[in-house]
This record gives structure tokens, sequence and C-alpha cells, in this order.
């Protein structure tokens, strides 16, 4: 067959868009249709090859769909498979030519041959023309029924894909109770696996509106059919293994037994040679000993040896995506891989992308034994060809000082760097000296020795050079010639292009001035009037304020620019734990590649109305964003919000609760009541609180989310019960507010909250008055039924009961006040 | 729920379309354009093979000359679709007999893309096993395995073997002579330090298997491994005969083996597919025997001279030999003239890699071998630029010898007609990342 696809490669300037060509294919096909010719088949066929080779470079032959499908009447498998896939690809958008298919389709779907009728529902699925979904119902639901496992397999996606064009065709026609019934009696196991996708789908997204869909999805990881998937789980495919397995991760057994019989069961899936399989063992594995932590600790040491199995085989794409979940584990447990730093080693020849994550792991698994090691083996990689893998390494050769491993001879490594004089490698160094210096002031002597010596004329890169003007500044006193310098840089202030570096030179002249008066007065004249000339917004303000400020008080100006300094202690953790924790939870999945739970990178529209399950991650969202930021300009938290976050801790962690909301914009209405809560406010006229007999809680309990996310996770479900609101009760739930407020009453605090009308979710907390023992709840209410669903995890199940009657007795209240 | 893909496109080094298929509808029908534009053209190509573009994710792989694509807009498992795409391209290469590249993919279209419709549905990998597929989907892409036609060979029960009850043997296959022929490949990856110290070091291996064996025969390999030796001499209550025992770090077998069994018995006893398939994947960390010492001496004379010295020495048994045995020693690159001398083997300047590329077809066991060289360098007025030296990477291959000293002990064939099997066995060691620091 010649490819014909070469045309478009060389196009002849008679027919550049193939145009000519299409209306020949349409003459060509017309003459071939009635024909019954012998041999008309192979010239069929050739025509055919055309018509797909067209398509798949992008020229539209949709112009010739008629014919296609005049010519479809053939006993040629071959030529009913690309007229089928023909038809798929433009039904859509000429849907009704498309009824023409229908017809043929129909036919082909009561064929004798089971392929045939396979293909042609594959097909008809695949049409995705909403108004002909009528044609579909029949064909699928005797597909469901065939005698051949191979249409029935396809049958179980196609009611996933009718769902996908029209909800309600599909649950109308009662096709998922079908498919649970295929999925829990068919002798197929490939037929099994597609209805479980399907019916996982399916039930997914139905859960939010619909309860029974919502009972089925969690009937779906219920024990029966779990156990019923593991007892065959040899027969899956390695594919749809995949699938059991990630269903069972979601499934939690209630006592330890069972734990180890799952995991004996499947230990043998870690030598299964797909490597998915592999992963979603270990993922199963690891959520299946969340909450026994000696447990845990083994199943890490028992996935380590397949996990560096699986980096080290297979192409560098693949290894990147087991590296991702090595990465996620490895930053969980830095000391459980501490002994397997030669692993990470990174190999000449292999991408970037396979290195950063190395590097990074590195540094993690650094500590008092291996330091010496890996710190050579990065300063191998610092004179790498590659530039962004040597300043990856330098970096990373920073942070491990920064963890107080041997920081003496890192120190004098880092000045090594300095010594060969490459532009990166100073760059970046310098960058790090500046943080060494301000977590340990007492290395000065030796760096500023150094540091000296470097001509601010060889240093480019903002923000190295920013580090440099910030030592200038600072070691004025030390440098000889520091004033000097700085006065070369404020010489050549028209040339800087860079804010940062106008603004740091500013704050320096500004501290050299105070310890070195008559050397620097000269250049902090000119650097003020460059300053308050410039056009930059901050870089005008900071030279005005400064001008201002010595004006008014020149010991006072002192005080402000030169303060006693702090040794910085504390780091900016690039994620907050929520986040790591999602992600751990999404393992096995883009979530881990992206170091991102996925609601950050999937489409809002995917989510759905009930999004707000996520609503606890979701309020951390806004701080982390900004932490990432803030990481990425500097590493160090800059001493004013190490005093912030400090005071936070001091003021407890209700304050730290109130950051957490803060940022997102959306809750603006449900911080106000909280900071009410805080500081009472919103008691002042509220009556004192029924108080339980039997269990009383404490008025000012007090939980981080972190805390609450982490006890949620770990407790099990201890009640599980239907609540009711009275009408009052409705009509006063406009906001979740209403109900916080008033549940905060009964001494039971809400944590998250989210939702519209007419469902909303809600996560609250009490504590035992006279014991720190915690009462978790998510309490989803739907207005329409004006009924609640409620969960309760206790800590001390002794009082599950009164607990549970408490709350539901203040729920019932909600509304009558 | 891992779904693996939304859209798969092939493309070729130029961003042009050689096939494209669409699974579901929720990424856009233009991802190609956006592929092109932001990844293809851009300098982002080959930085990292997991992109986000708008909402779509893009995964990524380079095969030949070819790009595959995937396309998804969901949180997806990313592990299975790599493995998707890896285990789809082996499909296809069973099916051409060997290469894929564009223009195997030109000349085949219509076969890819029939076998990517049997091979995905919805975004769910459904059976990839290319014993199963041929049975339905063959090159001349006529035969239905229900069809009434008869056909040139029975197929008995095809339907179950389709949907892949049985997986991967087929029943009824009949060999005048029955043979197996048994390959451990192993690839020594090696970091070693400019002081020839070993920073790392392992050995992955692959036992490959080729069967032309009638009926449905049950297969049993013995190796010289610890926990397999142990187990039987526990058995046996005696001692293991004195001689290496290797201990495996991770062990992965093909789907065809009980690991029931493996783990129960510590045996490795399966039902083979029929023709070749990968049987076992194993890793080693510990006790691994260097096949080669290298030790350079890399000296610069001033600014425009270097001298540089390499020895080789052969380790492994002085009755066995390496075959095209490369050794690349790295030069700077702005070297002027250099002048070699090797005591085998023949080397000269590379200038597109920058390095010395010395060859030696033939390297006996116990020999070492020399290269020495003065290199001239083009003087630069930038003479404070040191060279950062990559290091000296070889590659090799040694038939007979296996970096880890894992032997074949016994291959056993049983099969209910009894019939008589040749059974081959042959090992070869060749060089992975095998890197020395100068």
């Amino acid at each position: 067959m010649a490819p014909p696809a070469q045309s478009q490669r060389s196009p002849s300037p008679s027919q550049p868009s193939g145009k000519g060509e299409v209306s020949d294919l349409k003459m060509q096909l017309r003459q071939l249709a009635g024909s019954r010719a012998p041999g008309t088949d192979d010239s069929k066929r050739d025509l055919f090859k055309k018509v797909i080779s067209y398509m798949t470079i992008g020229i539209d032959v949709s112009s010739v769909f008629s014919e296609m499908v005049m010519c479809s009447a053939t006993s040629d498998i071959v030529l009913k498979k690309m007229c089928y896939l023909y038809v798929g690809n433009y039904a859509k958008y000429n849907p009704d030519l498309a009824l023409l298919t229908i017809n043929f389709l129909q036919r082909d779907c009561k064929d004798e041959d089971p392929m045939i009728r396979g293909l042609a529902l594959r097909s008809l699925g695949s049409l995705r023309v909403p108004n002909l979904v009528e044609y579909l119902v029949g064909p699928l639901g005797a597909g469901l029924k065939d005698g051949n496992s191979y249409v029935r397999m396809v049958a179980a996606v196609g009611v996933l894909k009718l769902y996908h064009i029209s909800v309600s065709t599909c649950l109308d026609a009662d096709f998922p109770a079908l498919l649970k019934h295929l999925m829990l009696n068919d002798p197929d196991s490939q037929v099994v696996a597609n209805c479980l996708s399907a019916l996982q789908e399916i039930w997914g997204v139905e859960a939010s509106s619909s309860e029974e869909a919502a009972r089925e999805r969690e009937a779906l990881i219920s024990k029966p059919i779990i156990y019923y998937l593991l007892n065959r789980i040899k027969e899956f495919s390695e594919w749809a293994q995949c699938t059991v397995l990630e269903l069972v991760s979601k499934y939690a057994p209630p006592d330890s037994n069972e734990i180890f019989d799952i995991m004996n069961l499947l230990e043998d899936r870690l030598q299964h040679a797909n490597g998915a399989v592999v992963l979603a063992t270990i993922k199963l594995f690891l959520q299946l000993t969340l909450s026994m932590t000696d447990v845990h600790q083994q199943v890490y040491e028992r996935i380590k040896a397949p996990l560096l199995t699986l980096v080290s085989s297979g192409s560098p794409e693949q290894s990147y995506a087991v590296l991702s979940h090595l990465h996620l584990l490895v930053m969980r447990a830095p000391m459980l891989f501490a002994s397997d730093y030669k692993h990470l080693y990174c190999q000449y020849n292999e991408p970037f992308y396979v290195k950063k994550l190395k590097l990074e792991m590195l540094t993690a698994v650094a500590n008092e034994s291996n330091t010496y090691e890996i710190v050579t083996e990065l300063c191998e990689y610092a004179a790498n060809v590659d530039i962004p893998i040597a300043r990856e390494s330098i970096r990373a050769v920073g942070k491990i000082a920064l963890e107080q491993y041997d920081v003496n001879a890192i120190v004098d490594r880092l000045l090594q760097f300095l010594e060969m004089e490459k532009d990166y490698v100073t760059a970046e160094t310098l960058v790090l000296v500046k943080d060494l210096l301000r977590k340990y002031p007492q290395w000065s002597h030796d760096c500023i020795a150094v540091i000296g010596n470097i001509s601010s004329n060889n240093v480019q890169e903002p923000k190295a050079k920013a580090a440099l003007i910030w030592m200038l500044g600072e070691y004025a006193q030390d440098m000889q010639d520091a004033p000097y310098a700085l006065e070369g840089l404020i010489d050549d202030w028209e040339d800087e292009t860079s804010p940062e570096v106008r603004l740091h030179l500013l704050t320096a002249v500004m501290k050299c001035f105070f310890r070195r008066p008559p050397e620097t007065q000269k250049a902090l004249g000119s650097a003020l009037a460059a300053g308050l000339a410039d056009m930059h917004q901050d870089v005008h303000d900071r030279a005005l304020f400064y001008y201002r400020l010595l004006q008014h008080n020149i010991s006072v100006a002192n005080s402000v620019v030169n303060p006693p300094k702090q040794a910085v202690s504390v780091f900016a953790d690039t994620q907050s734990s929520e986040i790591k924790d999602r992600i751990f939870d999404e393992f096995n999945s883009l979530s881990v590649v992206y170091q991102k739970p996925c609601y950050m990178f999937t489409d809002k529209e995917h989510q759905g109305p009930f999004a707000f399950s996520e609503e606890l991650g979701n309020l951390a969202i806004g701080v982390d964003d900004q932490r990432v930021e803030a990481n990425d300009e500097d590493l160090l938290l800059s001493t004013t919000r190490k005093e912030d976050s400090l005071s936070q801790q001091t003021q407890g962690a209700l304050l730290v609760s109130l950051d957490h909301t803060e940022p997102a914009a959306t809750h603006a209405q449900q911080t106000n009541s909280v900071i009410d809560d805080i500081f009472g406010l919103g008691l002042s006229s509220s009556p004192t609180p029924t108080p339980s007999p039997l269990l009383k809680l404490n008025a000012k309990a007090v939980l981080d989310p972190t805390t609450f996310q982490q006890k949620w996770r770990q407790l099990p479900v201890s009640t599980l019960q239907e609540g009711f609101l009275t009408s009052q009760g409705v009509a006063a739930m406009t906001t979740p507010d209403a109900l916080v407020r008033h549940m905060q009453l009964h001494y039971i605090h809400c944590i998250a909250s989210g939702g519209q009308a007419p469902n909303f979710k809600l996560f609250f907390f009490a504590q035992k008055a006279d014991e720190p023992s915690n009462f978790l709840v998510e309490c989803i209410i739907n207005l329409s039924t004006s009924k609640a669903q409620i969960k309760i995890k206790v800590e001390d199940e002794s009082a599950s009961q009164a607990f549970a009657a408490l709350f539901q007795a203040a729920l019932s209240k909600f509304g009558m006040a | 729920m891992p779904v693996a893909a939304s859209a798969i496109y092939f493309l070729n080094l130029r961003g042009d379309v050689l096939i494209n298929r669409l699974y579901r509808d929720d990424v856009g029908g233009n991802m190609v354009d956006a592929f092109r534009l932001h990844i293809l053209q851009t300098k982002e190509l080959g930085t990292c093979p997991v992109r986000q573009i708008g909402g779509c994710s893009f995964f990524y792989m380079r095969i030949s000359n070819v790009y595959i694509v995937i396309v998804v807009s969901s949180n997806a498992n990313v592990a299975c679709a790599f493995k998707f795409v890896v285990e789809a391209v082996n499909l296809f290469k069973s099916y051409f007999g060997g290469a894929f590249d564009e223009d195997a993919i030109r000349n085949n279209f219509v076969l890819i893309y029939e076998l990517l419709d049997e091979i995905m549905d919805f975004g769910y990998p459904q059976n990839l096993s290319p014993e199963m597929l041929k049975l339905y989907i063959t090159q001349e892409g006529v035969r239905s395995p229900f069809s009434s036609k008869p056909t040139d060979r029975p197929v008995p029960n095809a339907t179950l073997q389709v949907t892949g009850a049985v997986g991967w043997r087929r029943e009824g296959l009949v060999y005048k002579k029955n043979e197996v022929f048994l390959d451990i490949v192993e690839s020594v990856n090696l970091l070693m330090s400019s002081k020839g110290s070993v920073l790392r070091c392992d050995v992955t291996g692959k036992i490959l298997m080729k069967c032309f064996l009638t009926g449905m025969p049950d297969l049993k390999l013995g190796l010289n491994d610890k926990i397999g030796l142990e187990k039987e001499s526990e058995i046996k209550s005696r001692p293991t005969k004195s001689g290496k025992t290797i201990e495996l770090d991770d062990v992965t077998f093909h789907q065809c083996v009980n690991l029931t069994r493996f783990n129960s018995e510590k045996t490795v006893s399966f039902v083979p597919p029929d023709g070749e398939f990968e049987l076992m994947k194993y890793r080693i960390t510990e006790g691994v025997n260097l096949p080669f010492r290298v030790l350079p001496t890399i000296k610069e004379l001033g600014r425009t001279r270097m001298e540089v010295n390499v020895k080789v020495k052969s380790v492994f048994g002085a009755k066995m030999f390496a075959l095209g045995v490369v050794i690349k020693v790295p030069v700077p690159k702005q070297t002027a003239k250099t002048s070699v001398q090797v005591t085998s083997g023949r080397a000269k300047y590379n200038a597109s890699m920058d390095c010395l590329m010395w060859k030696i077809r033939k390297f006996p066991g116990q020999t070492e071998s020399t290269l020495s060289a003065e290199v001239e360098l083009i003087s630069t007025i930038a003479e404070k630029k040191s060279w950062t030296r990559p290091p000296i990477q070889m590659e090799f291959q040694v038939p007979m010898f296996t970096a880890s000293g894992l032997r074949v002990r016994f291959l056993k064939v049983w099969e209910k007609s009894g019939y008589n099997t040749v059974e081959w066995v042959r090992y070869i060691t060749k060089a992975g990342s095998y890197e020395i620091r100068c």
C-alpha cells in the first residue's frame, strides 16, 4: 500500500488543500457503491485507506460521508472497521448524515458473527450524537445479555459511553443495575472489569445527586464485593488488576486480621512484571496500614525493592512516573530511605527531569551518617556541563547545609564553588551563602573573606546580585572596600534593570552608611537621588522613606535599618501537611507527578456541584499558594514572618485555623463568624447551653484543621445516622453559618463548611470537658428532603452513644430558637 | 479509577500527525496543536514527559522517530499510561516484525487503527496480549475467529481466549521438534569515582525465552539463587553444594508464572506463551562481578596540552572474551590535535562527541590494554574556564558471563504426551551505564 499521506508532505501547487483529491475520491466511491463485481472490495479498501489517511492528517473528508455509508454494505471486516472509524469521527458534526449509518449499524448488531456484533456496538456508542441515543438502548440491552463475552465486554463500556452522551437515557433504561448484575455474575473477567470501571464512573458522578447512587458507590467497597473481586484477582488482565486494586484501596477493613489477609493474598502482585500493577499494589498496602504505624513502616521496607527496580528499568519516562512516587514516599519518611542513598545517584546521561527528582531525594535523605558521601556526590554534579543540574546540585548542597549536619565542611565546599569561577556556580553559591549567613552568623568571618574578593561585575543574575549587595551592606564593617563596591554599583544605577537589586542597593547603602559614615556619605546621597528619580514605584517609595527617615531622626533611622539581627531558624515548608496528605491519598495518579492534589489541576467543571466534599483541603489552598510563592522568592522565612508564626503559635490553635480560612475568598462571610466566635461576640446574647447529663463538652475546644484531617482519616466511623431538620430549621438554613452558630451554642464547633442550597456539608468537632477526647462529625444536609446524614467518629468509643444523642438533639433544636 | 487516555496521537519529529485516536470527548480536537505549539516547538521538549497545558495533561515519549502523545483531562494514572504505550508499541512491533518508526506506521496505519480500537476502549486498557489479538486481527486483516468460513488453522474456543481467560497460550499447538531457548541477559550499571572506588553498582537482568513446544507444557526453572537453594536444601535436608549462591534484590515475573507457587515453594513454574517472551526480570546490588576495571589518568599540562592514559583490565575468566568493546574517553571541546597509541584495537578522536573513541572488537579475559594520548588544545583567551570532565563511558558484551554469577541449574519440561525437548541456554552480560569518572 502506498503511503497516501506522502502527498501532504510535498503538496503539489495545484492541489494544496487536497480538495481536488477529495472530490476525486467521492467520484470513485460512488462508482463502486453499487458494484458487485469481483475485486470490488480490494479497490474499496484502497479508497477507504485514502479517506482515513486524509482524515488522520486533518483534511476534512466529511463530504464523502454518504458515499462511505453507501459502500459500507460489505462482509469484509477490515472495510467495516475503516468505515466505523470514519463514521465515529464525523458523526458528531454531521448528525443528520449519522442517521444514515444507524440502519446498517443496527443490522450489524444482530449479525451472527460476535466479532461484527461487538464492533458495531462499539461504533454505535462512539457516534456521540445526542438525538440518536434512542437507537442505542436496544442494541446495548441485547449486548449486555449476549451469549458471547466479547460483545458483553464491549456493551459494558458502551453503557458508560451512553451515560456520557445522555445521563437520563442511561439511567431510565436501568443499565447500572444490569451492569452490577453482570459484574457479580459474569464468568469472563474482562467483562467484570469493564462493568466495574463503568459503574465506578457512573456512580461516582451520580452519588452527588442521588442517595441511592451514593449507597451503591459505598456498596462497591463493601466486604462481599471486595472479597469477590480479590478472590478472582489472578484471572484479571494486568490492566483490570489495576482497576480492582484501586477499588480495594478504598476499602477499610474492620480489623487488622483482615488487613493482613489481604496483604498476604496480594503480596505476590509486587512481583508482577507490569509496573502499573506494582504501583497499584503499593498504594493499597500503604492505605491499608495507615492506622498501624509499625506495620506501615514495614510496608515501606517491603516496597522499597520493587520500587527501586521499577525506577531502574524501562524508559526514562516510565522511571520518571515511578520516581515521582518514590519521591513522595521519601519526602514522607526520609529516614527510612537514608541507607539507600546510593540508588539515588544520577547517571551522566539521565534526562534532567529524572536527575532533578533524584537530587531532591538525595537532599531529603541526608543525615549525620551519609552527609559526607552525599555532599561529595553533589559536588561532582556541580561541575556538570549541564547548567540546570549544576545549579540544582548547588542548591541541594545549600539545603543540606541548612539542615545542620556537618555545616563546617559544607561551608568549605560552598566556598570552593566560588573558586570555580563559573558565572552560574558563583551566582547560585552567593544566594546560598547569604541564606547560610542568616542562619549561622558565626560563619561570617570565613565567608566574608571570600565574598570580599568577588567583583560585582562578574555577577549578573539579579538574585545573586541582590545577595551580594545584602552581604556588602550587612557586613560593611568587615569588608574593606564595601562602600566603594556599593558606590560602583550605584554609579551603574541606570543600567540596573532589576528593581529587586535596586531595592537591595538602597538598603545596603543605608546600612553601610551607619557603619562607616564618612566613606559612604557620597554614595548614599547619589543612591537616594537616583532612587527618588526611579520609575519603579517601590524603589521610589523606599528611597523617599529613607530620605524622610534620615531627615526626621538619624538614630531612629539607624534602629530601623540596622536592628539587632536574630539568626533565622524556621524554614518555610513548601507545602502544608494537609496538601501532602491529600497527594498521598491520590497515590498512583497525576497528583503525585504534579505534586499537588487533583482539584488544583483538573478543571472546575469536572468537579461538579458537589465539589465541596473537598472542603477541608480547599481551605488550605490559599495559604499554600502564598507559601510556595514566598518560597520561590527566598529559601528562608523572613524574620518578620517567623515572628508572626511564633505569635500565632502562642496565641493558640484557633488563630491558626483562622489563618487557614482567610485566604479562601468565598468564605469571607464565614470567616467573619469565626472571628465573632473567637472573641465571643456572637455569644453575648446567647442563652446558656443545655447541658447534657451524661456528657459535658468543652466550651472552648480547640482543634486545628490538620489534626482534624488526620484524625478523620484514622478513626473508623462510629455512628452513622440520619437526622431531620424541622421545617423552621430548613427555613433558617440559608447559609451554613446559621447552623454553625447554632451548634456553637451546644459547644459543637464547626471546622469547615461549604455547599450551595439545597446541599450543604459541614464538619464539626467537639471535645470532652474533662479530658482531651475529640468527637468529629461530618454532616451532609439536604434541604429538599430536610434530611441530614451524620457521620460521627470518636476517640473514646464509650462516649459515642451519648455524643450521638447530644448531636442529634442539638440538631433537632435548630431553627426552634 | 485508572483512565489511561482520552486521546492518543502519533506524531513524527516535525509534528505531523501520523495517527490520531480520540477515545473520550473530554479533550478537544485541537490538542495536537497545543502539543506542537507548547512542547514540540519549544525548548520544553524533553524537559519533562508530563506537562499540563490548559486543562489537559500531556504524556509523551519518543520512540525512534515518532512521538507518542497521550492526552487526558482527568487525574489519570500516569504509570499505567506509560506502561500502556510501551506495551502497545511492543504489540505493534510484533505485528510489523521489528522496527517501529514513521515508515512502519505509514505503511500499517489501518492495522494500527484496528489495534487501537481493540486495546483500549473509552480510555480503559483492554486486552494487549499479542497472542490473543493475532487470533482475530491479522496482517491480512480478513480473519474473524467466529466466521464460519474455513480457516487454515483451527481456533478452538477462541471466544474464551479473546477476552483473556487463559490469557497467554493457545490450545492445540503442535511442533515437530520441541525446543526451548533461554537467554540470560544482564546489564551492569556502574558509577566509579576517579579514585577507583565503586559509588554505585547494580545489575539488572532478564531471562528471555523462546518456546516451541507442543500442547500445554508445564515448565520448571531452577536457578542458583539463594532463596531457591535454601528451600531445596531444606526439603532434601542436606547442605547445598558449595558454590556461589546469588541473592536477588527483587524479582518480577511474566504473568504466566505461578506466583503463589513461587512464594510458597520458591520454584519458578509456568505454562509458557508460545514464541518469544520475557520470563522474569531481577535486580542485584550485592556481589557483582565487574567485567572490566578502568584506570584513567588525565593530566592537564599547561593551557594547551593534555596527557591521557587509560588502562582497561578484563577481570572475567581467561577462556572468555568480550565483544564490541567501546571506550569513550572525554576530551575538551577545543581539542585541536590528538595523537593516540593503543595496545589493541583502534582509537581516534571523535569531534562531534568530544571524545576519543577507542574500539576493541574482541577483548580476551584476564588481559589488559592501554591507551595513551596527547591532546593539544586551541589556546583561547578565556583561559579561566576550566574543563568539566564528563565520565568515561564504556560499552561491551561478554557472552557466557553473568555479572551476577546467576546460572540456570535446571529447566524441566513436562507435558502429558511426554515428548522430549531440547533446551538451549545462553548467557550474556552487557554494559548498561558503565561510567568511570576521571
